[in-house]
């Protein structure tokens, strides 16, 4: 690797770096901006705030300016501490009550995002370039909300189940009517259902088709079939930068639409744990979801760039002089 | 020819797409629940107050022509009511997202240097936050309501709208003509707003707002699906019908009838969107 080169990767890495940095921070400001305009303050919103005003004006540093807040906020949350629990449980600490949850979300948005490429890729490679009978199937399908793909999902497995026991085919499903106990069955349900609805592979196949089709007809591509080497394996090693940036674009679509199938399927992550806290306005439990749902993002878009500047010939075998 | 005439080409979509029968049809799906969320208070039906215990769960008939509810409620009356749950906010919300996202979009396009670089930080850090986490938490802090619902949607989806703006600007900017206006002797502010925005991001801009409405559509089912943020009952919304009828005996039309209304109205909207969509370039 040149000098030249080096500098040039280590500029994109810092400007990859220095818009993530920006972007976490600035949704950290959003966020709490939005809890500033809250008519009274931030005490007014507790069951029994003004008991304890004294005592959590000075904790959360009510008397100071906004931005020395939203500083001691992110110092605070760097050294892992989010600040205490309101409602959910009152005194316990935020990233205490969040780390289980949000792990178990963490997986199964990954799950989703696998599975979503993975079927997109399959699906706009067989079609990539001309007419395919299965493009409206799939757009009509993705197009339905997942909240009412989980509806008519669970509504149909309950159905054919409590059918199936009455012929006497099959013994009580574990997962039958027992909406409260962990179930691996609407774990899965979540991750399809993620990966299928709210045009989320819809938007993807026709991006990824472009993109497929766009490639076939590359100049490098051409000229290696034309030398009578094997095309696919190189079309797929360019195609990975531009699903790592189209699935990164789609990654918020994703955190918001698992916050409802984990509510709607009755499945234990931070999605279903926001919901509670939005309903119980536990807003410190909120703003730590919201700004992490912010880092999910943000470090989405950091891995993309950062395998684009990566793979983009521009910038990786650029001349030097 | 006059601004208004120029308007009106530059926004409308081509006619051999509007003659086809999906594409008619699809129009007239989505007037139709506009205007049944307008006018549907209007007839006089109250929710709530129409309760009937001798009509429960009955089929279809004349009196109500999709049939009743477990509760007795004319399902037909039910479902045309509901439009209006996301009728009037989805007006809202493309209120919020054009006063928001225009301006933004059209600076960010039409400028370089640091007053462009910020609103794109800006519109970045907007978009980070997934669309119902901040709606979500929008309503935790000023409470649920149809305004604060509208609002947050629109500030939600105002960076979509900017940031596609912010491209289509740039693109016409660089693309020559800002130069021969110029030479002609058109004012900054009207070639800017006039020629760029309006008549260049006319067709773009009813695509993204068609959008924002079926995102209304979906947030708001969503919501009244789930309960506590949504519309409750007795007032009728779409998603409230699909949670609450669920689970009681009679006939199917109450379950069905509401999710076939919303798939399609959103197929409809993506229809009458992708037309749009065509004629942008």
């Amino acid at each position: 690797m040149t000098t030249r080169h080096a500098t040039q990767l280590g500029q994109a890495a810092l400007r990859i770096c220095g818009r993530w940095l920006t972007t976490v921070v600035g949704v950290a400001a959003l966020l709490l901006l939005l809890v500033e305009m809250a008519p009274g303050d931030a005490i007014d919103l507790l069951p029994d705030g003004e008991t304890l005003r004294a005592e959590l004006e000075r904790r959360w540093h009510l008397g100071r300016p906004l931005p020395e807040r939203l500083l001691l906020w992110l110092l605070s949350a760097l050294g892992g501490d989010l600040g205490t629990s309101w409602t959910i449980r009152p005194g316990a600490p935020v990233s205490e009550v969040l780390r289980g949850p949000a792990l178990a979300s963490l997986l199964r948005l990954l799950a989703a995002l696998m599975t979503s490429a993975g079927v997109a890729l399959a699906l706009a490679w067989r079609s990539a370039g001309h007419a395919s009978w299965l493009r409206r199937p799939v757009h009509v399908l993705s197009l339905a909300p997942v909240f009412l793909l989980a509806h008519l999902a669970v509504a149909g497995l309950n159905a054919s189940a409590w059918s199936l026991m009455e012929a006497g085919w099959i013994d009580r499903p574990a997962w039958f009517a027992l909406p409260t106990e962990p179930s691996v069955l609407r774990s899965f349900l979540a991750v399809v259902l993620l990966a299928l609805g709210s045009t989320a592979l819809s938007g993807l196949v026709t991006d990824l088709e472009d993109a497929i089709a766009r490639l076939r007809h590359a100049p490098f591509v051409l000229a290696a079939r034309g030398r009578g080497e094997p095309v696919d394996p190189m079309i797929l090693r360019n195609l990975v930068p531009v699903a790592a940036a189209l699935l990164a674009d789609r990654l918020a679509f994703f955190v918001g639409g698992l916050v409802i199938l984990e509510k709607v399927l009755l499945l234990g992550g931070a999605g279903s744990l926001l919901w509670r806290a939005s309903l119980e306005r536990d807003v410190a439990l909120v703003l730590a979801i919201g700004v992490g749902t912010g880092l999910v993002v943000a470090t989405g878009r950091l891995a993309s760039d950062a395998l684009r500047a990566y793979a983009d010939p521009r910038l990786t075998t650029a001349p030097t002089r | 020819m006059s601004i208004g005439r120029m308007l009106l080409s530059s926004w409308s979509p081509s006619r051999h797409r509007l003659r086809e029968p999906g594409t008619v049809l699809s129009a007239i799906v989505l007037l139709t629940v506009v205007v049944a969320g307008l006018v549907a208070p209007l007839l006089g039906y109250e929710p709530g107050l129409d309760v009937d215990p001798s009509r429960i769960s009955e089929g279809p008939s004349v009196s109500a022509l999709m049939g009743t509810d477990h509760l007795g409620r004319s399902v037909g009356w039910r479902l045309a009511h509901a439009c209006r749950a996301f009728t009037l906010p989805g007006l809202l919300a493309a209120i919020t997202a054009l006063v928001l996202g225009v301006p933004a979009g059209a600076v960010a396009g039409w400028r370089t240097g640091l007053l462009a670089s910020t609103v794109r930080v800006l519109l970045d850090i907007v978009s980070a936050v997934p669309r119902l986490v901040l709606v979500l938490l929008v309503c935790t802090i000023f409470g649920p309501g149809f305004v604060t619902l509208a609002l947050a949607a629109g500030l939600a989806y105002a960076p979509t709208l900017a940031d596609s703006i912010r491209v289509r600007v740039r693109d016409l900017r660089l693309a020559g003509h800002v130069d021969a206006w110029t030479t002609h002797g058109l004012s900054t502010p009207r070639i800017l707003w006039l020629h760029l925005v309006a008549l260049g991001c006319g067709r773009l801009v009813i695509r993204r707002l068609l959008e924002l409405f079926a995102f209304v559509l979906v947030l708001e089912t969503t919501l009244s699906y789930i309960g506590g943020f949504g519309v409750p009952e007795p007032t009728p919304s779409w998603g409230n019908m699909l949670a609450f009828d669920w689970g009681h005996d009679g006939h199917l039309v109450p379950l069905v009838a509401p999710a076939v209304a919303l798939w399609a109205t959103l197929a409809a909207t993506a229809r009458v969107a992708s037309v749009f969509a065509e004629c942008e370039t």
